[in-house]
């Protein structure tokens, strides 16, 4: 019998004094114990390790017994008396034994844990770690920190919930962790504050210095995963909200929260050099520190402490770092976390105030691109709407001439019918914004707008250009032309479109004509081929397959694909109706010109 | 009346005797920004714009309701003066401050955060009060590395600068010991100052100056002439320099998202050429200029058709190649390496790229990776003879190396390996580390028992 054991082990054990034991002593004390535990019998156990006479052999036992009896606990049902006595036992090893072995012992414990006992060991475990860490007299900040690497380690591994359902639900137990772990983080941060004034002790500043490594790492996972938005009424009650403040409470109160937000900027006080951090990879902590930016600017957290000096263009600017990183993600929370600080920082902003010349700054000029992309490659849709909407938000925010070279940049780098269209139809408005001015502006109209209009009214492959999918485009472009030749007073030719209408003719109405009558004659002929094959053939089973992201998608029937047809031929004759009308106005203008210079002729001759 | 409503009243109270006392600063004259003096500076020295101001501040709305102090913070502000980096009011009144000074400042929100306001704590059209001290201010140092310290003599136009490749017209005054050893009107491209006797400081300060800007620039001798000296100007060698330079107008070189492949590959056979020219003459900071703009025109070109890829290949190859070598020269070894890799990366049997990257090894006491370079050469090339001395140099410092080593660590070897003996098997990890030596502890409490 395993009690059996165990007693006669102790009894040997108990008369003698530590320096008598042997090797063998403790193993078979080890055995014993562990086979008590396995059979049930944890209350005998309890029951020695409560004997004042067994303190020096338990003494040396925690780093053997924590496994076996983590194992135990987890097994138990939480009414079970059995686990009660397991975790007196675990109470006795953490009061009795060596603190360095126990940390090893239960770290090792939480290391393991896979699967639904990652959480279960995190929880049960955290309140006796920090007890033994707080046992560490000096020099236990290296501990410290590897406990805390530790837990987040594994709490990396656990998905971060995301609908209000799945938080409530905490299947895998993050958010209660996420919380348990501040607690046990508390009396540490607590002895930085403390120790603020003597913070030139080496020990202390390790201590922050663990700290702070947690918070990024904290901010990194989970917080930068988990969506963070007001989206829940009861914000209060979203524990990881609760958790992302809690984090940056520690930041400002260990002293760090400003001097990481500008650790990128390079002109940091002398006070914050912290040259751990600096060697410690930017690359890893980019992520931490625009989600700490995100959170500061879009949720407010911390923000009392942040001055409140800065203008809204360097606020901008210095986020502009952040913003790229988020916006190159995929994930739909990193993504929306990007977006929105994007919007916040561009709304304290006012319109047309940001100079051109920011442009030139350090990703004001990609961050438009990565728009862009997510408008058009992103599969979510509410994020391509949003993005579309701080597009334009960032073309408004910019002088004239920014917007001019925004309109350029997008133009030629987009590659996306629709995204040239929009930004056609933005051109088209900014140069009737400019024309309602007294004195014009000089980026929309003369010359600059001529070279602007170089790139929008042409075809980009000439007649061979797809028209169909680049339909968005030149409906656009047919649009902005039709808005000029009524506008642009054929007499003093403000905008100066009537001394480009050769090259106008030449690089885009032309090719046009010729493009529709290729496309239409080849849609025809397709959809008559399709029609007398569907005569020949009536099972109308060969046919051409779409795939799409990879997938497959079912064969299209010969009539879905006659529809297709008729819908291209569709767009062909919309363009084309376009393409007459504007044809027709110049042709009128152009004839008004003429007529009059030959009547005013006229009249100067019979003068 | 309630507290809310006294400090309101006090709050206006005090505005209001602001406004009236308060000297106007705004250079349009329009009582945006009023100014009173607290206690005058201690110093006469107000700060240059560019410079980092150190202050300690309150900042009040007009209701008295405190919004943001540096004090509750326990750390001073910093920021650089007259850069748009905080709200204008602050750039104005900052810079009329001496040393010492402490001031009040009243501001118009069209000084401040104007109709947006600033979430959460600033709403729309605020007028904000200050109280702001100043406590010191520096020259802004460049480049973080104390070799170029710029002062502002008179704030530049806009926000342009000359980018690196762009035509600059300036004046220039050149200063050594108190002696002007230059003074001259000159136009040149940004990056190749060198052709006409100015110091690669100057390429770099311009290219953070603005259009008509008037600066005071504090060479360190890595930024000015170097070892070489300049003897034309009777500088000797490793000599600190002072420029006084106004940048009158400069045109930019296209950015890179500007032009199209054709251009690029047009502009890269001639900046190419220009890099050749610098490195025969010696010039190796000026050659990398060149030379590194291939590398950014053509690393991330995309959608070349297969001709203009196999140009655009050659010549980011040789921009590698000759970047290792003028990183090899420079002595940094390691972006040395990176440039061989790079090269390496389109041509993995580049017999130059093998070279220098077992050169740059070599140099960085790298032995056994240097081998294997020159030996990867020799499998390309068995004829080439500057592989195999390498070879043998390397061979030979490997052997002095480890003599050395030897004899340095004679002891310590011996002690490890008895310790190494004795944890075989036991420490993998750190932390398993740790543990064998909670075990060891044990051990030793045992068996000193037993003693």
């Amino acid at each position: 019998m395993a009690t059996e054991e165990l007693e006669a082990i102790i009894q040997r054990c108990q008369i003698l004094e530590e320096e008598d034991f042997k090797g063998e002593d403790f193993n078979l004390f080890q055995v014993a114990c562990q086979k008590c535990l396995e059979e049930g019998y944890a209350v005998k156990v309890l029951e020695v390790f409560k004997n004042e006479k067994n303190k020096v052999i338990v003494k040396n036992m925690g780093w053997n017994l924590v496994c076996p009896l983590v194992r135990c606990i987890l097994s138990y049902n939480l009414e079970d008396e059995k686990r009660e006595h397991c975790l007196s036992i675990l109470d006795k090893l953490v009061q009795l034994c060596n603190p360095k072995e126990l940390l090893l012992g239960l770290l090792e414990q939480i290391e393991q844990a896979s699967g639904e006992q990652i959480s279960q060991t995190i929880l049960l475990l955290l309140q006796p770690l920090q007890t033994v860490l707080l046992k560490f007299h000096s020099k236990k900040s290296y501990s410290v920190g590897l406990s805390l690497s530790t837990i987040l380690n594994q709490l990396s591994l656990l998905p971060v919930p995301y609908t209000k359902e799945q938080i409530q639900e905490d299947k895998l137990g993050l958010c209660k962790c996420c919380s348990a772990v501040v607690g046990f983080a508390k009396p540490f941060v607590d002895q930085v504050v403390q120790s603020v004034e003597a913070s030139t002790e080496s020990d202390v500043r390790e201590l922050k210095e663990e700290l702070l490594k947690f918070c990024l790492k904290s901010l990194k996972y989970p917080l930068l995963i988990a969506q963070l938005d007001q989206l829940h009424e009861d914000v209060e009650e979203d524990p990881l909200r609760h958790f992302a403040t809690e984090i940056l409470d520690i930041l400002i109160n260990i002293g760090e929260l400003m001097p990481i937000m500008f650790s990128h900027r390079g002109s940091r006080n002398q006070n914050w050099n912290n040259p751990h951090f600096l060697d410690m990879d930017r690359k890893h902590s980019a992520d931490s520190l625009a989600c700490l930016s995100y959170l500061v600017f879009v949720q407010y957290f911390g923000i009392d402490c942040f001055p409140m000096v800065f203008s809204p263009s360097y606020l901008l600017q210095c986020n502009m770092t952040h913003i790229e990183v988020l916006l190159k993600r995929t994930e739909e929370s990193v993504l929306t976390k990007g977006l929105d600080l994007l919007g916040n920082c561009l709304l304290r902003n006012g319109d047309n105030s940001l100079h051109h010349q920011y442009l030139e700054f350090k990703g004001f000029i990609t961050t438009p691109q990565d728009l862009v992309k997510v408008m058009t490659l992103c599969p979510i849709e509410h994020l391509r709407k949003k993005s579309l909407k701080i597009l334009q938000l960032y073309i408004d925010k910019f002088d004239a001439e920014g917007k001019y070279t925004l309109f350029r940049c997008l133009l030629t780098t987009s590659n996306h019918s629709g995204v040239e269209g929009y930004v056609i139809q933005n051109i088209k408005n900014q140069i009737d914004l400019s024309l309602k001015k007294a004195n014009g502006c000089k980026w929309f109209t003369g010359p600059h707008l001529v070279s602007l209009l170089d790139l929008v009214l042409l075809l980009p492959e000439g007649s061979e250009t797809d028209l169909l999918q680049n339909s968005d485009r030149i409906m656009a472009s047919l649009n902005l032309l039709r808005y000029l030749v009524i506008k642009d007073n054929e007499y003093d030719n403000q905008i100066g479109i009537w001394t480009e209408l050769n090259k106008i003719e030449q690089n885009f109405l032309k090719p046009l004509h010729t493009g529709l009558n290729m496309s239409k004659t080849h849609y025809e002929a397709e959809i008559k081929s399709k029609k007398e094959n569907r005569r020949v053939a009536h099972n109308s089973q060969t046919v051409c397959s779409v795939t799409v992201g990879g997938e497959k998608m079912p064969n299209m029937t010969t009539e879905m694909q006659l529809q297709v047809l008729h819908s291209a031929l569709f767009t062909f004759d919309l363009i084309e109706s376009v393409l007459a009308r504007v044809e027709e106005l110049i042709e009128v203008k152009i004839k008004n010109v003429t007529d009059k210079n030959i009547g005013g002729h006229v009249k100067h001759l019979m003068s | 009346m309630t507290t809310d409503e006294a400090t309101k009243n006090e709050g206006e109270v005090q505005a209001a005797a602001l406004a009236e006392r308060g000297e106007d600063i705004t250079p349009n004259k329009d009582r945006g920004v009023l100014k009173i003096v607290k206690r005058p500076g201690t110093e006469d020295a107000s700060p240059m714009i560019g410079d980092k101001v150190y202050v300690h501040y309150k900042g009040k709305l007009a209701n008295g309701k405190k919004f943001d102090s540096s004090r509750d913070r326990n750390e001073p502000f910093i920021f650089s003066l007259g850069k748009g980096q905080v709200i204008k009011a602050w750039d104005i009144g900052v810079a009329t401050m001496k040393k010492g000074e402490i001031c009040q400042l009243v501001c118009k929100p069209e000084y401040a955060y104007g109709s947006a306001g600033s979430v959460p704590k600033i709403p729309s059209n605020a007028t904000l009060f200050f109280e702001i001290e100043l406590l010191d201010f520096k020259g802004e140092d460049l480049f973080e590395d104390g070799g170029i310290i710029r002062r502002i003599k008179r704030k530049g136009e806009g926000y342009s600068n000359p980018n690196e490749g762009a035509t600059v017209e300036i004046h220039l005054e050149g200063f050594h010991g108190g002696r002007i050893f230059d003074c001259r009107d000159v136009t040149f491209v940004v990056g190749e100052g060198e052709d006409h006797d100015i110091p690669i400081g100057i390429d770099k300060a311009l290219e953070k100056m603005q259009r008509e800007e008037h600066c005071i620039l504090y060479l360190g001798p890595c930024y000015g002439f170097g070892e070489a000296g300049k003897p034309k100007f009777g500088i000797e060698a490793n000599a600190e320099l002072v420029y006084e330079v106004m940048l009158k107008s400069f045109e930019k070189a296209k950015e890179s998202w500007e032009m199209d492949t054709k251009e690029k590959l047009e502009r890269a056979a001639i900046v190419k050429e220009k890099g050749t020219v610098y490195f025969k003459a010696g010039k190796y900071t000026q050659a990398v200029i060149q030379y590194g703009k291939i590398v950014s025109w053509l690393e991330m070109e995309y959608g070349l058709s297969e001709s203009e890829s196999k140009e655009a290949q050659s010549f980011l190859l040789a921009a590698y190649l000759n970047l290792a070598m003028c990183y090899l020269k420079l002595r940094e070894y390691i972006k040395a390496v990176e440039c061989c890799n790079k090269a390496l990366g389109l041509d993995q049997v580049n017999e130059k790229g093998l070279y220098r990257r077992g050169e740059a090894r070599l140099l960085m006491n790298e032995f056994e990776l240097a081998k294997c370079d020159f030996q990867k050469v020799l499998k390309v090339n068995p004829q080439n003879k500057a592989a195999k001395s390498q070879l043998t140099i390397c061979q030979q410092k490997m052997k002095e190396h480890n003599e050395r080593d030897r004899r340095i660590y004679a002891n310590m070897f011996k002690k490890f390996a008895e310790r190494d003996a004795k944890e075989a098997g036991k420490a993998t990890g750190e932390r398993d580390a740790e543990k064998a030596m909670c075990e060891k502890e044990l051990e030793t409490q045992v068996t000193e028992g037993k003693a």
